[in-house]
């Protein structure tokens, strides 16, 4: 009981509508990966482990098209550059288009043939398709050092403040005024090429470096009274975009597989394989096209990922960790389920932030592996997936 | 209730086993023991003597040039270092083969790629090793360096190590030596630089659980930085190669800290800082050790990480003789680029140091190798003099703190050695 309430008493309760928010634009990416894996086992029954590389490849795409549209890491050393929306477009549309035709290719060469034999030889297939493009990959993509987009493709750099408790409004200006004479007291310290660090400086000099010193004092002192008095979500617009475009493409997704002849053969075939094709169901095409879908949400995934979020470098295991991820995503909300693979990602992002908001974050990615094995142990269908008992 | 409990602590033990399974690459394989622990670790004993003594199992100089070997991750993340270290020893080799050799003999290095792994980084000592050399430089990253100095340890061969600054690497063995500072000074520099220079009294830590090198530092960082009055208040974790960082970074926002100290490598430490400064934290001081020290970090870090601050090893505008001369010969290699990194000059220290040591051997066996870089005394390095009698390996160096801007790293402070 004693150790409970130690536990609690860490927690940051302000930080908490802010986590769960970050929680769910995460979830929106999970979600997007885990539908292609949810998709490839309803048709299939085969868990593609390779779709953690698309999404890699996804990332390389977006990076080679920024370079293509003059974000080239030569580029950006000279001058200022303005994006506009439209490289943000082109962008996912070129990532998506690459991440399906990898998709078919990969089913093409690497599972069709394989769609005789036994399960697990798909599956194992499928883990060499991974490890070839993960260590294949190393042959081709730039990896060393590590590129990465640059930030200044993306047009929105600002953000949105949602307040829940505001903070008191002349705190608020004080912390403006004090921040400005920061700013500009380092402007001229750097204007004037004046070490800050000097300890043996002519008096007008450091009368500038004591300004700004009180003025960041002031700033950091101000900051925290107004951090400590207000709660607000900080949305960033990258970020909110990035959710916008994730609903797009579920709702796109949703009607394709709902209303239309091709999402009702799809359904067909993932009720029943055989029968479906007995029933005059073009089965290769149906499959082709499931993996040039679910490849597509990865690589459009894979943009936003890499170029709206705060991703680290690129490099050829970029899709290895969301791909366990994604995976997992999957099978919490019942694998093969579409709305499932949505409501598990969601469920993973969040998941995943509390971990961290309850001070936890070296067990952040060591939670995924948790909840799959409770899940297997407890509800092995998934939240929304049938009962029935399946061997992989 | 309370077996619901019991059920859920089982699962959460063994998804945690099962993530170590599933990453797979931590550093250190089931054979190779994970060398150091930081919990565990006692700290370390700065006399000679106190370290074991590594066996002489007879490797010595054979034929008419002298084989020694470099390990740098010539791939993968830390590629920016592998190939200054390369560039710099080789330039230390020529020189003294133009100038004659080594008492007559030439100087031949033989290079390991380590592939940015520490796994890739002992495959490629015991490649080496069975190539013959007598002494071994390299690597950078600590985790690397430590299975290093455990297969050298075995056939009694010295390793001196370029940039791994972690402390407790040096009493594993009295075949090990630094040509860098080590831990215990850089994190009690940057807690200096943070309370006294840049006037911060509650500081953030983000470390990286994957890097033995990162652990370390930031526990000397934060003793430190208590000792001089400080508060700390938040600690979080990432793992090398993840991807998301606004959960932690949201955390520490609602501590209020006036810095945050990234104990990282660059590869993360670009995309930390636009989580910090996309969260809203505009002023927080960004502030790190040496594994920030590449040009790779402004590349990742955009306008976020400019005017963060980071303790290196020496600075390419510093006026000494070694320095300039240096710097005068990497450029006439480079089509007229001064180097990125320090790891070329800490390399180029290192392999010189190390051909010092073998002039004053009468005979070139490994044992004796080791005697005499234990006997270093006033060398002087692009880095600074460097002695390492009587210091366990750890020479005692300044620090040099140099500040992020759009174009560079720009001097800021020196910290003398103590």
């Amino acid at each position: 009981m004693g150790s409970a309430l130690t536990l609690l008493a860490g927690l940051d309760p302000a930080g908490l509508p802010q986590q769960l928010v970050n929680g769910v634009l995460l979830g929106g990416i999970y979600a997007l990966l885990a539908l292609g894996y949810t998709m490839v086992y309803g048709v299939l029954r085969l868990i593609n482990f390779a779709h953690g590389e698309v999404f890699m490849l996804g990332a390389y795409t977006s990076l080679f098209v920024s370079w293509a549209l003059g974000f080239s890491p030569e580029a950006m050393k000279s001058g200022s550059h303005q994006s506009n929306p439209m490289n943000l477009v082109i962008m996912i549309l070129v990532s998506m288009t690459v991440c399906a035709l990898v998709g078919v290719v990969i089913e093409l060469f690497a599972y069709r043939p394989m769609r005789g034999s036994s399960r697990i030889a798909s599956l194992i297939t499928a883990i060499g398709v991974s490890l070839l493009l993960q260590y294949g990959g190393q042959l081709f993509l730039p990896t060393s050092p590590p590129p990465s987009i640059s930030d200044k493709v993306n047009p929105y750099s600002g953000s949105w403040e949602i307040p829940l408790k505001s903070a008191d409004a002349s705190l608020v200006a004080a912390l403006a005024k004090a921040r400005t004479e920061a700013k500009e007291s380092q402007a001229e310290i750097d204007r004037q090429h004046i070490n800050r660090f000097d300890t043996n400086l002519p008096p007008a000099q450091a009368a500038l470096i004591t300004t700004v010193e009180t003025s960041e004092r002031q700033v950091h002192d101000l900051e925290a009274k107004i951090n400590n008095s207000s709660v607000k979500i900080n949305l960033r617009y990258g970020q909110l975009i990035m959710l916008g475009s994730t609903i797009v493409l579920m709702l796109l997704l949703r009607h394709l597989v709902l209303k239309t002849p091709i999402g009702r053969a799809m359904r067909a075939v993932s009720h029943d394989f055989d029968s479906a094709s007995l029933m005059g169901v073009n089965v290769n095409q149906i499959v082709t096209l499931t993996f040039m879908i679910g490849s597509a949400l990865a690589g459009a995934g894979a943009m936003m990922y890499a170029t709206l979020g705060d991703s680290p470098a690129l490099n050829t295991f970029y899709g290895s960790l969301p791909g366990v991820k994604a995976f997992v995503a999957a099978v919490l909300g019942g694998i093969g389920n579409i709305p499932g693979a949505v409501l598990g990602g969601l469920l993973m992002g969040v998941a995943e932030n509390l971990v961290v908001w309850a001070g936890y974050s070296q067990y952040k990615d060591a939670v995924a592996f948790v909840i799959l094995i409770a899940v297997l142990l407890l509800k092995p269908g998934g939240i929304m997936g049938s009962s029935k008992v399946e061997k992989v | 209730m309370i077996r619901n409990s019991f059920l859920i602590a089982g699962l959460a033990a063994i998804g945690v086993g099962s993530m170590g399974l599933l990453s797979g690459c931590n550093p250190g394989t089931p054979e190779a023991p994970k060398p150091t622990d930081t919990k565990t670790e006692k700290p370390t004993a700065t006399t000679a003597g106190a370290r074991p003594e590594a066996t002489d199992t007879g490797v010595k100089a054979e034929g008419d040039t002298i084989k020694i070997g470099l390990v740098a991750a010539k791939n993968g993340d830390d590629r920016p270092w592998g190939i200054d270290s390369e560039k710099g020893a080789m330039i230390a080799q020529d020189e003294i083969n133009a100038a004659g050799g080594i008492n007559g003999k030439k100087v031949q290095i033989l290079v390991g790629d380590s592939a940015s792994t520490p796994e890739g980084g002992k495959s490629a000592a015991e490649k080496l090793v069975s190539d013959g050399v007598v002494a071994i430089l390299g690597e950078v990253a600590s985790g690397t360096t430590a299975l290093i100095e455990e297969v050298a340890f075995a056939k009694g061969i010295p390793v001196v190590t370029i940039g791994s600054t972690r402390t407790d690497l040096a009493a594993k063995g009295n075949n090990f030596f630094r040509v860098c500072y080590n831990d215990d000074f850089q994190g009690s520099t940057m807690a200096k630089f943070a309370f006294e220079g840049l006037k911060l009294h509650k500081v953030a830590i983000m470390t990286d659980n994957k890097l033995p090198y990162s652990q370390g530092l930031s526990k000397t960082f934060r003793e430190a930085f208590t000792k001089l009055g400080g508060e700390i208040v938040d600690e979080q974790f990432y793992e090398k190669g993840q991807a998301q960082f606004s959960g932690q970074v949201e955390n520490m926002k609602g501590k209020n800290p006036e810095g945050i100290f990234l104990s990282g490598y660059f590869t993360e430490v670009g995309a930390i800082s636009k989580a910090i400064r996309g969260a809203g934290m505009k002023d927080a001081k960004l502030f790190g050790g040496d594994g920030w020290d590449s040009p790779s970090l402004i590349t990742g870090g955009g306008e976020a990480i400019v005017d963060g601050h980071f303790c290196n090893h020496y600075n390419n505008a510093d006026p000494r003789p070694e320095v300039q001369g240096f710097i005068t010969k990497w450029k006439d290699k480079n089509n007229g680029a001064a180097p990125g990194t320090t790891m070329g000059a800490l390399a180029y220290d290192a392999a010189n140091m190390t051909f010092a040591a073998m002039k004053r051997c009468k005979d070139l066996t490994a044992k004796n190798i080791i005697a005499e870089l234990e006997n270093t005394e006033n060398f002087p390095g692009v880095t600074g003099k460097i002695t390492l009698k009587g210091q366990g390996g750890n020479p005692k160096k300044d620090a040099t703190v140099v500040r992020v801007t759009k174009d560079g790293f720009t001097f800021a402070k020196t910290f003398p050695a103590e």
